[in-house]
């Protein structure tokens, strides 16, 4: 056991940052205050996350032979830390570094993972992803969007909700149902969709969370074809709890979020602003939520670095990772005072990101209920 | 990066769970608290081990996981003082050590041979005389004394290093005394039956134990990593910080847990649970 970082690591992050500086542009702050989903952020991320792959830095820690170098998992790590501080300029096409390429790679044909991960790492692809339904929430097997083959297709209907980045999506990583509602978990299956598909439409929600953050997608007879299965039918739960257990942690909150405590407490220091004690207590304790999320997150990274299946470890780290996020969040309102109210402010654009912490990619509630069983060996709740 | 141990941390944590198995654990706290309140069996053993000098020798954050064990172990002696706080000063001193801001209650004073005083920027170390300690009652799992804080040699400028150093090995205690009393709860409430099941079962009751995991294992990880460092100010306060909100937070939720058996002397959590509140006050909290 050692907490250090070698030598290349911290070179590495210090060329990231470097990097950053010189690609965002000026007005980078009002280009991301709708958040990794916007329009402008999602056409920002096209043009940048293909300069990241020209350095090979858009998917380092993948193997070679599907546009990666074999980097460790710390440098992914390093890298969701510095592009989350900083608003995220891959837009959506942080999900297909985090999540969708390691469950392609592990469960795609050679097919699949030939065009998909190829396009994934050159950085040209945008995704989303279809689970949660109006009536399948936190009850996530209780999906009811179905798939019927036709031959040598599927013929899909249904409707998903809280969809993000589907707008500019290129792709659905959707969640059908291909056997009777009862089955439950042993009768869903992953389709990989192309959103130009005839019979899909997409409308946003209106939220307090930003433009283009939520959308529902309607499909009305969608022909999938088989090809577009990833794994077997009915074999889809398993894959999507694959991908839970990367997305749940693949994004470092925290960093964002110590980032915020760092800018707010400059912005007063500047404005002449006294921090008390009272303040300055708060601030410390809003900063050590952040460090231990971090090191949680850094506990999950751990067991990837060394080739571990992932643990409730996991879920752990996401229950910490939402905590620090709306500690900051709270105290960044609170210290921004009534200017932070405003519409992309520092303290209105962390806030809102922070508030769907506890709820997108599985609930607190759930990820609580896997800790008690899986973590600390409890009985379910009957 | 790395969080898995290494052989010889491993052969560390394994021969310290050993040496404690034998002579620590609840039952002989539940003694020892009756009595003094410092364990001597306790301290002579790890001596003899040669744990006291396992942050010259092999490293502070080896230090800091037997520390813990000690702690998860409910186990009465002032190691973190005499193993981390001094010999991270640059002391070799008689122990046992005990740890003074001047004024009020000093743990393990009544047991303490040398005494390091926090004393501004400066560190003074004073032997403590027999007779000079007036033992005081307490009910938070630990012997409290009043000492003179007189006189002592100076060590000028060491202030800083010494507050360092005790917040991270009062974060590596509380670690210690969180895992215990996770452990414990988590036994209880597999066992304990109502409405004819386990109160385990109950979603209220799991959701607040999986707050306490989240708690305990940042506790110990900032703690560790404070200690790997070397106790910078910084990662120091973090960690204290961080630990001490989380022993008042977890107190709350074993003893709501535990119910009115876990306020009695026979019930074992107490030895986990009083000393919470005591390491989170050591230093003001943070």
């Amino acid at each position: 056991m050692e907490f250090g970082w070698s030598e290349n690591e911290r070179s590495y992050r210090n060329q990231l940052r470097e990097f950053l500086a010189a690609e965002l542009p000026g007005n980078w702050n009002e280009m991301s205050k709708d958040g990794p989903g916007s329009d402008a952020q999602a056409a920002f991320s096209q043009a940048f996350c293909g300069k990241l792959a020209a350095r090979g830095w858009l998917t380092p820690h993948w193997p070679k032979e599907y546009g990666g170098h074999d980097a460790p998992a710390w440098q992914h790590a390093i890298l969701s830390e510095e592009m989350w501080a900083h608003g995220e300029p891959r837009g959506p096409q942080y999900m297909n570094v985090n999540w969708l390429g390691p469950t392609l790679m592990r469960y795609g044909s050679d097919e699949q993972k030939r065009f998909h991960l190829a396009r994934i790492s050159r950085g040209d692809v945008l995704w989303c992803q279809g689970f949660s339904e109006p009536n399948a929430g936190s009850d996530l097997a209780s999906l009811s969007t179905r798939a019927e083959r036709v031959g040598d297709s599927y013929a899909v209907n249904g409707q998903k909700v809280w969809t993000s980045y589907c707008k500019n999506a290129e792709f659905c990583f959707l969640l059908v149902r291909t056997d009777k509602i009862e089955t439950r978990h042993k009768g869903i299956t992953v389709l990989l969709v192309p959103m130009n598909t005839p019979g899909i439409e997409v409308r946003e929600i209106d939220t307090v969370l930003g433009d283009r953050y939520f959308h529902e997608v309607f499909f009305t007879d969608v022909r999938v074809p088989v090809s577009a299965r990833l794994g077997a039918e009915n074999d889809g739960w398993g894959i999507a709890m694959y991908a839970l257990q990367y997305e749940r942690i693949g994004l470092p909150r925290y960093a964002r979020s110590a980032r915020t405590l760092e800018l707010i407490v400059a912005d007063a220091k500047s404005n002449g602003r006294v921090i008390d004690g009272a303040f300055k207590e708060k601030l410390v304790a809003a900063r050590a939520m952040c460090e231990a999320a971090r090191i949680l997150y850094y506990r999950v990274i751990d067991q990837r670095a060394h080739n571990q299946p992932p643990t409730a470890d996991s879920n752990v780290a996401r229950l910490a990772l939402t905590a620090a996020d709306r500690a900051v969040g709270d105290l960044a309102l609170e210290l921004g005072g009534p200017a932070a109210l405003l519409y992309g402010s520092l303290g209105d654009g962390n806030f809102r990101a922070a508030m769907p912490a506890g709820v997108a990619t599985g609930t607190s509630e759930i990820n609580a209920n896997l800790v008690a069983q899986r973590w600390l060996g409890l009985p379910r709740e009957a | 990066m790395d969080f898995t141990l290494t052989e010889t941390q491993q052969s560390i944590v394994d021969s310290a769970a050993k040496l404690l198995t034998k002579h620590a654990g609840p039952k002989r706290a539940r003694q020892v608290l009756a009595t003094s309140g410092y364990d001597p069996e306790l301290a002579s053993a790890l001596r003899e081990a040669g744990f006291l000098s396992l942050m010259k020798e092999t490293g502070a954050l080896e230090a800091a996981m037997v520390t813990e064990a000690i702690s998860a172990r409910a186990g009465l002696v002032h190691f973190g003082a005499a193993a981390m706080v001094a010999p991270a000063l640059g002391m070799e001193i008689d122990e046992p050590v005990a740890l003074s801001r001047q004024r009020g209650p000093v743990r393990y004073g009544a047991s303490a041979k040398t005494l390091l005083i926090l004393d501004g920027a400066d560190v003074r170390v004073r032997r403590v005389d027999s007779g000079e300690a007036r033992p005081m009652r307490s009910n938070f799992g630990f012997p409290f004394a009043e000492l003179p804080a007189d006189g002592g040699e100076r060590l000028s400028g060491a202030g800083a290093k010494m507050r360092a150093w005790w917040r991270v090995v009062l974060a590596v205690e509380i670690a210690g005394a969180l895992r215990g009393c996770l452990t414990f709860t988590t036994d209880y409430v597999k066992e304990r039956r109502q409405f004819g099941r386990a109160i385990g079962s109950f979603q209220a009751i799991q959701h607040r134990l999986a707050d306490c995991v989240v708690l305990t294992e940042a506790s110990r990880w900032l703690a560790y990593e404070a200690a790997f460092q070397g106790a910078p100010d910084d990662g120091a306060e973090v960690a204290i910080s961080y630990a001490a909100a989380a022993a008042r937070r977890v107190f709350h939720e074993v003893h709501q847990m535990n119910g009115a058996i876990g306020f009695t002397r026979e019930h074992d959590l107490h030895v986990w649970s009083m000393r919470l509140q005591a390491l989170a006050l050591e230093m003001g909290g943070a």
